[in-house]
């Protein structure tokens, strides 16, 4: 019983990592209708500037921070304006496909410039564990439920009670009427890309942060992460992305806990699996009927 | 004065427009009719700044819109309301307001504009924290018209406000047409429902694939036989 709770503790906070991936992920899906495969490499990408200030100058954590998502920003950018931009309405397709070249560009370059597989990432916090009678709880997990949960309500706030959101939610509920209101689309698409990316920054600056390391791979591992736990939350919805990380999260720790880390992937994706088979919507369902309808 | 002249559209190589030249009076109702596939929606769309035409330009009060973003061409003063009505599913109705006016940036103003549009339109008052994606086609559509006079337009662009709606409802659509007019909105309506909207336009254009291939008044419109056949139903039938 002890582990049970022990281990959806310890579920909770990786998983609310997850539950950030994905809202990134999502808001990026809900504005575009489109899958952004280079999601977790811009993130990585974010990841390697935090890394060279860190080992070249001994940048503290929070400068690694702000590092960490400007570059998922910057990157972010980069992808908007090669896949997505240029893409017609309706060439989904093309975007996504473009999405998957540009991953494999970024993480060869990221492989050029830093040729060595694994690289030092500074920890947010070293110190004992917090102990609560039997239970205990890493600090760096609980900045990273704290900034998750913190996060996600700001996106909240920002979707429904700024004239931003109420232009990102006009985009998401339909593109067209949107440009007919008077939303400048071409200018708050990019915008909220970035502003996704940016999100996933954080995401990735705690988890690098926790795993003290980074690696080429953390892009494929973060577009992944984000991946399931949108879908399992619903595509397109806030709330949706947070509960399928947190939901994500719990799985993993539980199934390792209890049938080995050979299993742990494979529960998550088997759990991916009966959600899109018994609800296709996703936990939640989504920001917008017609996105996931139209996707 | 709204004026398009000699407006071509493309998509890809197929001409949707070939050169569309018409005049809407300021304070009129004027009309535009046609089959499907004439072009009327893809004008609509140009006007709007979705679609940019090949050439020719759109004037309003002599400015030029063409080549303007559709946000730009909103705060200059056109608004449309598209065909199938295009509201915000997942708002609600006074969020939909909230969004017609977009481009506003005065709160007082808005607010009070949102008041009036509860009082032209009561349902929408009734509905007002619905979602929009609930209500019926016929409040969708006095919602998509709400949210466009959002934005204080000049000139209103509807692009057939009548499609797929019961005829009581068609007819209460056409009251609030006659009636936005009498209170000083110059209106350019797409329709396909001749009937109804010779009982309100002023003046008449057909459009027949990408071209403009007769103007009038309701009553040349009336008196000509070939409209007669195609558009209002023949009255010779006893004949």
């Amino acid at each position: 019983m002890i582990d049970l709770v022990q281990n959806t503790i310890d579920g909770l906070m990786i998983g609310s990592s997850y539950g950030l991936l994905a809202l990134g992920f999502t808001l990026i899906f809900g504005v575009m209708r489109r899958l952004n495969l280079s999601y977790g490499p811009s993130i990585m990408i974010g990841g390697y500037f935090g890394t060279v200030l860190y080992l070249q100058f001994g940048a503290g954590p929070l400068v690694v921070a702000v590092a960490v998502v400007v570059g998922a920003a910057l990157a972010g950018l980069y992808v908007e304006r090669l896949c997505f931009a240029p893409m017609k309405a309706g060439a989904a397709i093309a975007s996504m496909v473009s999405s998957f070249a540009v991953w494999m560009q970024l993480e060869q370059a990221a492989i050029l410039v830093l040729p060595r597989h694994t690289y030092a990432f500074p920890p947010l916090a070293t110190g004992a564990p917090l102990e609560f009678g039997p239970f205990a709880v890493r600090i760096d997990h609980l900045v990273m439920l704290g900034c998750a949960l913190g996060l996600a309500a700001a996106v909240q706030l920002l979707l429904y009670r700024t004239r931003f959101g109420l232009a990102l939610r006009a985009i998401i509920g339909n593109p067209v009427a949107a440009h007919l209101v008077g939303v400048d689309v071409r200018t708050v698409m990019p915008l909220a890309f970035a502003g996704a990316s940016a999100i996933g920054g954080v995401a990735g600056f705690l988890v690098l942060a926790v795993d003290q390391q980074v690696t080429p791979m953390f892009g494929m591992w973060a577009t992944l992460k984000g991946l399931i736990a949108m879908m399992i939350g619903g595509l397109g919805s806030v709330p949706g992305a947070v509960l399928g990380g947190l939901l994500l999260g719990v799985i993993e720790v539980q199934s390792q806990w209890y049938f080995g880390p050979q299993i742990r992937d494979l529960a998550a994706y088997f759990v991916l699996f009966a959600v899109l088979a018994l609800r296709p919507r996703g936990l939640v369902g989504s920001l917008s009927e017609a996105s996931t309808q139209k996707a | 004065m709204f004026e398009i002249s000699d407006i071509v559209a493309a998509y890809g190589q197929i001409e949707a427009l070939k050169g569309v030249s018409l005049k809407v009076e300021s304070g009129k109702i004027t009309c535009l009719l046609g089959p499907n596939g004439a072009g009327k929606t893809t004008l609509m769309m140009t006007i709007a700044g979705i679609l940019q035409p090949r050439r020719g330009s759109i004037r309003l009060e002599g400015t030029e819109l063409t080549g303007l973003t559709p946000a730009r061409i909103v705060s200059r003063g056109v608004a449309l309301v598209p065909e199938n009505r295009l509201v915000f599913p997942e708002m609600s109705v006074r969020e939909n307001l909230l969004a017609g006016a977009y481009q506003r940036r005065d709160r007082a103003g808005i607010d009070a504009d949102i008041e009036r549009m509860y009082a032209r339109f009561p349902r929408l008052k009734e509905r007002r924290e619905q979602m929009a994606g609930t209500l019926s086609g016929g409040e969708q559509q006095m919602l998509a018209v709400a949210r466009a006079l959002m934005s204080r337009p000049r000139l209103l662009l509807m692009d057939e406000p009548s499609l797929g709606l019961a005829p009581l409802i068609v007819a209460e659509i056409f009251d609030i047409i006659a009636e936005l007019n009498r209170d000083g909105t110059t209106i350019f309506l797409v329709e396909q429902n001749a009937h109804m909207a010779l009982k309100v336009a002023h003046q008449f254009f057909l459009m027949e694939q990408g071209r403009i291939t007769f103007s009038g008044t309701p009553g040349q419109l009336a008196e000509d036989e070939v409209i007669q056949r195609a558009y209002l139903g023949t009255r010779r039938a006893a004949g």
